[in-house]
């Protein structure tokens, strides 16, 4: 058989153990193994567990579970509704200021804790009541908070940033600052979206009143006083300064990114211990939980998705299948677009994890042979695959967001992140024809 | 795909009979890997802050504190495998439940779990191999450091004995079954 042959029936196998319902991890490392018993020599598979460790002990990928920590510690503490409130009082004034603070209450959360979920979770759960109250739509509400979050994937230290670090052999420095311009690219794109649909939510409503009908609520101005926005801040501050101090260490030269890790999960705990009080077993119980099960789950998922591209790359399927995509000569634009599709589609059922460490040996030869920048193409990638965590099937945004607001119908919240889908869109094709929205950064800081 | 659950707060079923108390050691076990995991994963925390303030501002080479961290967070996952498993934390596809009728479903779940438990037992065994090769050996890790790699290999084959009689429980059990409306 040759390696596109094995490659085909490889796919085929993965296909078929993912949807048979089995864990991803452990659905990854079966089909491995079965390979490796297949078409491997026998003693390769007393190497299985040797590699696994060897792949997972990378103490860059190590960083995750630290990274998890921090996110975790500040998740579940009242930061995201403190830093919400003073937001909202410092931005009252502006017009759709409410949905302005929302949207960088998101982007400064999801640096704070790297996390999609937990952003959701930690602004939506004052959020959208907030914005409800004051007469926006539940959709958009819904919507926005939505797509606010999935910021945590892309500004730093985004999780999948660090994979696809490990996966394509990028320094993960570079990467974390090539986030930011994308990453405040889309905050600028959310928020004007936002002052646009509450400027036209206002006309509509200044309309009914006008026509004898019911004043909404939007219509109402709130202020607040300089005591009340000053008041807003001591708590929030320092998580501000335990954001820009990790920035400080990363790239003063002070700490390496697992240091950074470390460190940002310790000031972190230390924080909520000192701002909220909350140091007992009972508040640290939950945080520690949720840290273990969600980077169990995923490092599980690394060590074996790692251990499937080893097979892959052992029996010449990663390199047949570049070499066929390298042989179709396609447009380096049409192959970019055909690469993103696939990932658009593969996000309709498995998570950015997977998605990475799974296609990266076999897309990432045909993009640097066609040119392209691995590093502005990582945070490409990482912006597309933010579009899967708020449509469906996926949507875990979504989900979350009906969590914590099920009196709004999934339709409208589906509906409400569409809009966003499309400036996700808009901001992937500005960097195609700016690749120095995500570039330009790490140039000149490495430079220097 | 399956939600991604939060072990802190997931409700978990309680069987009865014998099953249900071995189900009960098994929970207590779990429970204290977790707990030792969630130690491991704050220590390592420390560990690398001690490597920032002891490399940067008392000027004291760092050489051992890389490696252990990576040991601690290893040991983290793999003791926590078992714990995470019994609240179904590790992520699956579960599109064909919602097109399946449920004796099917009921079926493909089956297929799922003992699939799962298969690999797992498969990759159990080595883990408990090459723990034997390790301390036979004497191996060291090649670091400046050189810690035992015994221990490393044992977090991961404890961890995955764990996990195997969690799985196995769980199949017994039938606790991934659909009930019927």
């Amino acid at each position: 058989m040759s390696p596109l042959d094995i490659g085909l029936l490889y796919g085929a196998a993965t296909l078929i153990v993912l949807f048979s319902g089995m864990p991803i991890a452990f659905a990854l490392g079966t089909v491995a193994t079965v390979f490796m018993l297949g078409f491997m020599p026998t003693a390769s598979l007393d190497t299985v567990a040797q590699n696994v460790f060897e792949e997972m002990s990378s103490i860059t990928l190590l960083t995750i579970p630290l990274f998890i920590l921090k996110g975790a510690a500040i998740g579940k503490s009242k930061a995201g509704a403190d830093l919400y409130s003073a937001l909202h009082a410092w931005l009252g004034r502006v017009p759709g200021g409410l949905g302005v603070a929302v949207v960088i209450a998101c982007g400064l959360f999801a640096a704070m804790a790297g996390s999609s979920p937990a952003t959701c979770s930690a602004i939506g759960s004052s959020g959208i009541p907030e914005m409800r109250r004051r007469g926006y739509s539940p959709g958009f509400a819904a919507g926005l908070v939505a797509a606010g979050g999935t910021l945590g994937i892309l500004l730093p230290p985004s999780i999948t940033l660090i994979l696809y670090a490990v996966a394509a052999e990028q320094s993960l420095g570079k990467l974390f600052l090539a986030g930011i311009g994308p990453g405040l690219l889309l905050v600028g794109l959310f928020a004007i979206y936002a002052m646009i649909h509450h400027g036209q939510e206002a006309t509509r409503a200044r309309k009914v009143l006008a026509e004898g009908g019911p004043r909404s609520p939007i219509l109402s101005e709130e202020r607040f006083t300089w005591r009340e926005k000053l008041q807003a801040l001591p708590r929030v501050m320092p998580f501000i300064l335990l954001l820009t101090g990790v920035m400080v260490a990363l790239y003063g030269g002070i700490a390496t990114p697992s240091e950074t890790a470390g460190l940002g999960a310790v000031m972190a705990i230390a924080l909520i211990a000192v701002i909220y009080g909350a140091w007992h077993w009972r508040d640290l119980t939950p945080i520690f939980g949720s840290t273990l099960g969600e980077s169990t789950m995923l490092m599980m998922i690394i060590g074996m998705s790692l251990l499937y591209s080893y097979v892959m790359s052992y029996l010449h399927i990663s390199q047949g299948a570049a070499e066929w995509i390298v042989a179709q000569h396609l447009s380096r634009w049409v192959l970019l677009a055909a690469i993103l599709v696939l990932v658009v589609v593969l996000g309709f059922f498995l998570p950015p994890v997977s998605i990475i460490l799974m296609t990266a040996p076999i897309i990432l030869p045909p993009l640097r042979a066609a040119g392209f920048d691995l590093i502005w193409f990582g945070v490409v990638m990482s912006v597309v695959m933010e579009m899967g965590l708020i449509h469906p099937p996926v949507g875990l945004n979504i989900f979350v967001i009906s969590k914590i607001a099920p009196d709004i119908p999934l339709k409208d919240v589906v509906f409400g992140t569409l809009p966003f889908v499309l400036l996700m869109m808009l901001a992937v094709v500005l960097m195609c024809l700016i690749p120095g929205i995500a570039t330009a950064l790490p140039d000149w800081i490495y430079r220097k | 795909m399956t939600g991604f659950v939060d072990p802190a707060t997931a409700t978990l079923p309680k069987p009865r009979g014998p099953l249900g108390f071995v189900q009960g050691l098994l929970d207590r076990i779990n429970g204290l890997a977790a707990l030792a995991g969630g130690i491991a994963m704050g220590a390592a925390g420390l560990v690398l802050t001690w490597e920032v303030v002891g490399r940067y501002f008392l000027k004291i080479a760092s050489d051992w504190q890389d490696e252990l961290s990576s040991f601690l967070l290893l040991g983290a996952t793999f003791m926590s495998a078992g714990w995470v498993q019994r609240r179904r934390g590790h992520v699956g596809i579960d599109a064909l439940a919602h097109v399946l009728p449920i004796w099917a479903d009921n079926i493909r779940r089956l297929i799922a779990d003992f699939l799962t438990f298969a690999f797992c037992s498969f990759f159990c065994w080595k883990c408990w191999t090459l723990l034997g090769e390790a301390i036979t050996d004497e191996q060291t890790s090649d670091s400046a450091w050189g810690p035992p790699l015994w221990i490393p290999y044992g977090l991961m084959a404890v961890g995955m004995t764990i996990l195997v009689i969690q799985l196995i429980l769980q199949l017994l059990l039938r606790d991934g079954a659909r009930a019927r409306p």
